[in-house]
């Protein structure tokens, strides 16, 4: 009964959130002008009267009011409007592209999470062993790397000077690798899938080190060691467990992170992601690809903070529910 | 040498006992020795000295192209051009040095404006609790979850075509001014977070009540008082910041949304970046830049958190 009390205020948080977030956006966009005007004053040529007909053909001539409303209210039926640019349904855009990004962005989080466990684990036993210290600089250094600059440095590391990798895209136009275009996709996302991995991994290992160091010392580890539990199952089944739930509040500011800054990760790769078509929507001032997306973003930001809150206290019998 | 004999035949006073060494000088010595810290702030004195003499040293004027008639554009590693010319004909290394007073323009502009309103925030909501609180806090949770980068992006690239024609299209800097502006607006929760946790816990500390019994004010008391006891904490989560701030802008940069008219390591990539094949030196030099700042200034946290808050680290 608590738990669902304290899910259904989160849900209301959460609902409230994601209105003053869509309203934020949406006024801080047209605080600036009206997004037709401002599209057509980059286009030489256009009279008084066109830009009229398009204002209402895209519904702009309203008030910003109304629009608002109007946009939340298709909002809900999943209808993002029209792109102004690629003339087709704002949400199919948004699906096709936002698979790319899911598609370099998940894999990216999961292997992270791997080399995390292995290497925190480690360093974690070892502490203030070389390795521990190996470990610890490596994610130091990794923490402060922008990811872009990092994409760039494989870019030219292994597409330009070794020549093994493909630097741009998410398939080949022509000639597929080895004549399958599925290995051709993989191929294709190695490069922007490690750069996201060794982005994600720097501070993943630095925390799961320091909450393992912690959870090590424990009593509840001495008396596990003491009963005679191998060591094995007492690091990587029970303190794991108890080392892993501080981790998943970072995660979720992880995810948001990493959406956040796909803009500027996928330009690195011109990786056809949502990221990618956010920006081009910004240059061309396709405005409803950027209200669409953005609200997409910040939605999924918004559902990653609940998930987070929703987890921990599916997991940690410990959480009070204020 | 008489010093000494002068010395054993007077009575000297007994030495008063030394005063007990304030928070600060305290911390500093911790800081010393933290390793990180100490390549932390040797790396942030670098930047700094490099944006405040480096531009009399510069070999070329920022905006001097002229070596696209010499060596051309795309040169190599000289002696003329140590870091080679790029794209647009400019020398790499003059560019870079007078990127780095934009960079610090741009990190300590923004974490000022974030400081101020987290401060004033955080401060508030800490000291007054109960419903103002709730509210404030709702507030940063609002800011903490918006998209900062997707929402900049829009906004500086609508205002520069809304500007056009208007008197504002005249002030220098405008461009960069928004982008310090914005990433400050949208930098504070973390900021108000700290400072309302720390003023929670200070309130109630009996230094506070003392004050309070001698009739201080609650101006006094907030600035005085609490605040100079929060500001340890406060300072490690700002030095976060300025290499945050740093990042951002050098992203909006990169994606050709910065100050046209301002030199910025973030645009130095975005020109040169399509010829990383054929003149690696003009991308992999401002990216360098970048990082060495960035690094510079959370080893710099690093450092701080060891001398402020040694029981925060494991």
């Amino acid at each position: 009964m608590q738990v669902f009390v304290f899910l259904t205020r989160r849900l209301i948080f959460a609902i409230i959130l994601m209105l003053g977030v869509s309203a934020a956006i949406f006024f801080l966009i047209n605080a600036i002008g009206n997004p037709i005007e401002l599209m057509m004053a980059e286009t030489p040529g256009m009279t008084g009267e066109v830009i009229e007909r398009m204002k209402s053909y895209y519904g702009l001539d309203q008030p910003p009011l109304t629009r608002y409303l109007l946009w939340l209210g298709r909002l809900l039926h999943l209808d993002f409007g029209t792109s102004i640019v690629y003339n087709q349904p704002v949400g199919s855009l948004i699906l096709t592209w936002g698979w790319q990004t899911l598609k370099i962005q998940v894999p990216a989080i999961l292997i992270a999470l791997a080399i995390a466990i292995l290497f925190g684990v480690t360093a974690a036993r070892r502490q203030h062993s070389r390795s521990d210290f190996a470990v610890m600089g490596t994610a130091l250094l990794g923490q402060s790397l922008p990811a872009f600059f990092l994409g760039i440095l494989l870019i030219f590391v292994f597409s330009y000077t070794l020549d093994w990798l493909p630097s741009y895209g998410a398939y080949s136009t022509r000639n597929p690798l080895g004549g399958s275009p599925t290995l051709d996709a993989l191929w294709h996302m190695v490069l922007p899938v490690a750069m996201l991995t060794f982005f994600n991994t720097a501070t993943l290992t630095l925390l799961m080190r320091s909450n393992m160091v912690d959870v090590l010392k424990s009593d509840f580890i001495a008396a596990m060691r003491a009963s005679g539990i191998p060591e094995r199952r007492v690091i990587y089944v029970h303190a794991l467990r108890a080392a892993f739930i501080p981790m998943l509040t970072y995660l979720g500011l992880l995810i948001g992170l990493m959406l956040g800054t796909a803009p500027v990760t996928e330009s690195v790769f011109t990786w056809p992601g949502l990221g990618s078509l956010y920006v081009a929507a910004i240059h061309q001032l396709d405005y409803p690809v950027i209200m669409g997306a953005s609200a997409v973003i910040a939605f999924m930001l918004i559902c990653t903070t609940l998930l987070t809150d929703v987890i921990y206290v599916l997991i940690d019998p410990r959480i009070s529910l204020e | 040498m008489t010093d000494q004999t002068i010395a054993s035949h007077t009575s000297r006073p007994k030495p008063l006992p030394k005063p007990a060494k304030g928070i600060w000088r305290q911390g500093w010595q911790r800081f010393t020795r933290s390793r990180t810290g100490m390549l932390g702030l040797v790396l942030v004195m670098l930047v700094v000295a490099t944006a405040v003499i480096g531009p009399f040293l510069a070999p070329f004027d920022a905006h001097d192209q002229s070596p696209m008639l010499d060596p051309g554009a795309k040169a190599p590693p000289s002696w003329t051009h140590w870091l080679g010319t790029d794209r647009m004909g400019y020398d790499v290394l003059s560019r870079l040095i007078y990127g780095a007073p934009t960079a610090l323009a741009v990190g300590l502009g923004a974490m000022s404006i974030a400081s101020v309103i987290g401060v004033l925030v955080g401060g508030f909501a800490g000291y007054r609790g109960g419903t103002t609180d709730e509210v404030l806090m709702r507030f940063t949770d609002f800011f903490l979850v918006i998209p900062m980068f997707v929402v900049i992006l829009a906004v500086v690239r609508l205002l520069g075509v809304a500007i056009v024609n208007t008197p504002f299209e005249s002030v220098p800097y405008l461009n960069l001014g928004v982008i310090i502006l914005l990433i400050g607006v949208f930098s504070w929760a973390p900021i108000a977070r700290m400072t309302r946790a720390e003023f929670l816990r200070l309130k109630n500390q009996e230094f506070v009540e003392a004050a309070r019994c001698i009739g201080a004010t609650s101006g006094d008391i907030l600035f005085r008082h609490i605040l100079p006891n929060a500001l340890p904490s406060l300072v490690v989560i700002v030095a976060l910041g300025i290499g945050g701030a740093v990042l951002a802008e050098a992203m909006i940069g990169f994606l050709g949304f910065g100050d046209p008219a301002a030199v910025s390591w973030g645009q130095l990539l975005y020109f040169n970046y399509e010829a990383l094949k054929v003149a690696p030196w003009a991308s992999l030099s401002p990216g360098l830049a970048i990082f060495i700042t960035v690094l510079g200034f959370n080893l710099l946290a690093d450092g701080l958190t060891d001398a402020f808050n040694p029981r925060a680290k494991v």
